[in-house]
């Protein structure tokens, strides 16, 4: 009897290697950054210097638990030292002829607070790399305390919720809008419901880190931290994309674009219903994260429009 | 400006001395920040690449932080590399300093000696390198403009020698020989390429490189730590011979030397001693002369090599003199004194109980006079007859 061949959903057309993870990683169940690892990795090829510190993906991608990890070449270094590393090893291997993706991989706290000064530094000289932050909106690896990544409202173990204190008081910083910001060939934004936009913007990262600098944000939910059932990290995945919340775009030479339209945006309530860290809030502090996330869509809006047919 | 790259002599600064040494050694990638007084070593450099003399990677970075870690990138993953830096910069770097030695970087890095302590102290000390001795890195102090260049070339053939691999820090006084011009003997880079060739022909050291599966940084815990730790030790009590090997086949190569680890001044059969660093010790030797034709047993002892701390070399230098003392231009805490006596001190027990005493002098660039040198000789001198004597006199 021949064998029924099941059909492989489009995404895997992009895969150049097989999973290059072993099994039994050392992430939470549930985790996002575990799909985000393998996928990366998958697409990036074997080809990829990864450089990472001190975060939740220290444990698998950067050799600090030695009993199940990955295959390729890595740097770890201190949160302060990111993109400068990253930029040691690729310009050594312009000089030496050596063909090498280098990739740096880290966390929100280290890209938008401790290590922004150096991949601000890096992306204005527009050093040949790949930046991927992967965004849980907080310094998880130390308990789950905010970050600048952190949104309006959310309790995190330094913004808790009391008498006096209802979560972080402040927004959340637009991270890949401020690096499209630094004149360099390739911003996106991406997150693991979209796995074919994903795919895609990997590719394309890979390809314009050969002119210059690239930065990738990708939203990656913390089961843990954002207190969300260990099945659920897809689902406030997609409603972030489908609330505006978090929306897919990208920013190529300067032309932005949004990748994946939403039709009807659904309030940003779908997404806070979800998640534990927002539970608390109240009528009129959704009310305010909702007139955050509008201001912020329509700022893209408007440069998609004003950017589309610029030379 | 065109560069001449044969043997030359040429009357430049210290700052100069030390970008023309690490232009001659063909570095792969040189990232650096300026900072007073070090900044003419940055342009000097960038003058060098823009005029196609020096073929390297050059990265104008946004701080000093992110200077040292792409050395440290660099290096580890197969480079040759430079950076220079001095004082707040030397400290804004302080974790990659850690890290660059703790993964073996053979990084050669000049720190143009600059007091720390408040911003606006743009004056010469040594307070910075003190403060950095365990970090890891071995540390070195030049004398003159010529043996800035010297030692330069020097730490490339040490920090990337097989049985060291450590990153090393030259260090000289800022002001002092930063911005002195004196006659320095440039080696045409043919001589410079041949006294490094030897590295070529050991084995290559483990480099990073795509498509392997290597990691770097990955200290682990627990007991692969500790290993390293130990390694990291002895490799840094190795370079205490290999500082005298090197500098005594540059003297082959180049016709000068400066005694490796510590350079001994009329010290053998002398009474009582000084042990000074850096730029001071012309202005002492001046003084030890005088002395001696005035009849007074006097020696002084350079100390050239801080990091590893040179104990056997120092210890013979020192052993049998009836009083020594040390000068310092920084301060520690704790033990009210300065550090370099304070280390000195600890050699209590391979050259005996004799009197020691401690002078701080030349902090935030107050020159240290002959009659500062003078002063301590005779403090010295009276602590050798078994006159009372205070442990620690600062100057002026
Ligand atoms: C210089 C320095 N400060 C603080 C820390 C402690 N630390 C380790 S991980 C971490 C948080 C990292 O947050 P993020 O980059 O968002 O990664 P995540 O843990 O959320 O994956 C902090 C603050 C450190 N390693 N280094
Ligand atoms: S704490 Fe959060 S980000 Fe870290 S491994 Fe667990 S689920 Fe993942
Ligand atoms: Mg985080």
């Amino acid at each position: 009897m021949a064998e029924k061949k099941k059909k492989m959903p489009r995404v895997f057309d992009y895969f150049e290697e097989e999973d290059l993870f072993s099994g039994g990683v050392a992430w939470c169940a549930g985790c996002a950054l575990e799909l985000n690892a393998r996928f990366v990795g998958r697409i990036m090829g074997k080809n990829t210097v990864l450089v990472g510190t001190p975060s939740c993906s220290a444990p698998v991608l950067n050799g600090q638990n030695t009993a199940a990890w990955h295959k390729l070449g890595h740097y770890a270094c201190t949160m302060t030292g990111v993109a400068s590393s990253a930029t040691g090893l690729s310009r050594y291997y312009r000089k030496a002829g050596i063909d090498a993706n280098v990739m740096c991989f880290t966390g929100d706290g280290c890209a938008q607070d401790i290590g922004f000064q150096t991949m601000s530094g890096a992306a204005e000289r527009n050093e040949k790399m790949i930046y991927l932050c992967y965004d849980n909106e907080g310094y998880m690896n130390t308990g789950v305390q905010r970050s600048s990544g952190t949104p309006f409202g959310a309790a995190t173990s330094t913004t808790p919720v009391g008498s006096a204190g209802h979560g972080k008081d402040t927004a959340k910083k637009d991270l890949p809008m401020l690096m499209s910001m630094h004149d360099i060939p390739y911003v996106a934004t991406a997150t693991l419901s979209h796995l074919e936009d994903y795919a895609k913007k990997l590719q394309k990262a890979k390809e314009k880190s050969r002119e210059g600098f690239v930065y990738l944000h990708v939203f990656c939910p913390c089961v843990d931290g954002w207190r969300i059932p260990t099945d659920s990290s897809i689902q406030v995945c997609r409603a972030a994309v489908r609330t505006n919340y978090f929306p897919l775009w990208e920013s190529e030479d300067g032309h932005y674009r949004i990748t994946h339209n939403v039709s009807k945006p659904k309030p940003v309530e779908e997404l806070t219903g979800l998640v534990g860290k927002f539970k608390h809030m109240s009528k009129e502090e959704k009310e305010t994260l909702q007139s955050m996330v509008n201001k912020r869509f329509n700022i893209l809006k408007a440069l998609c429009e004003g950017t589309q047919n610029a030379a | 400006m065109t560069v001449q790259l044969d043997k030359q002599s040429k009357v430049i600064t210290g700052n100069a001395a030390a970008a023309y040494a690490a232009m001659l050694c063909r570095p792969d990638v040189v990232a650096a920040y300026p900072i007073t007084p070090q900044s003419e070593v940055v342009e000097q450099l960038a003058r060098f690449h823009a005029n196609g003399v020096l073929d390297c990677e050059y990265v104008p970075v946004e701080g000093e932080n992110s200077a040292q870690n792409v050395v440290c990138g660099a290096s580890m993953a197969g480079g040759r590399t430079f950076t220079a830096t001095s004082s707040y910069g030397l400290v804004y770097m302080y974790d990659a300093l850690f890290n660059t030695a703790g993964y073996r970087a053979p990084v050669v890095m000049v720190n143009v000696n600059r007091e720390p302590p408040g911003i606006h102290a743009v004056c010469s000390g040594q307070q910075d390198m003190i403060s950095t001795r365990d970090t890891g890195w071995v540390q070195l102090i030049a004398e003159s403009c010529q043996e800035i260049l010297d030692t330069v070339i020097q730490g490339f053939r040490l920090a990337e020698d097989h049985d060291i691999q450590l990153p090393v820090m030259i260090n000289y006084d800022g002001y002092y020989l930063s911005y002195l011009a004196e006659s320095v003997e440039i080696p045409a880079i043919e001589d410079v390429d041949k006294y490094l060739e030897v590295l070529k022909s050991q084995p290559q050291r483990p480099r990073l490189i795509p498509g392997q599966s290597i990691g770097c940084g990955s200290h682990g815990m627990g007991m692969g730590y500790v290993e390293l730790r130990r390694r990291h030790m002895d490799a840094m009590e190795r370079v205490k011979a290999k500082v005298d090997d090197i500098d005594a086949s540059f003297a082959e190569s180049f016709g000068r030397s400066y005694g490796g680890q510590v350079e001994t001044y009329r010290a053998e059969d002398a009474d009582i001693v000084l042990v000074t660093s850096g730029s001071v010790t012309g202005t002492a030797r001046t003084v030890v002369d005088a002395r001696r034709e005035a009849g007074l047993k006097v020696g002084l002892v350079k100390l050239r090599l801080f990091r590893p701390f040179p104990v056997q070399q120092l210890s013979e230098a020192l052993k049998g003199k009836k009083a020594i003392g040390v000068l310092d231009r920084s301060i520690g805490f704790g033990w009210n004194c300065g550090p370099i006596f304070m280390e000195t001190k600890a050699l209590a027990s391979q050259i005996g109980i004799v009197p020691m005493l401690s002078f701080i002098d030349g902090l935030a660039n107050m020159d240290i006079t002959k009659e500062h040198i003078d002063t301590m000789i005779d403090a010295i001198y009276d602590a050798s007859q078994g006159k009372d004597y205070q442990e620690t006199t600062w100057l002026p």
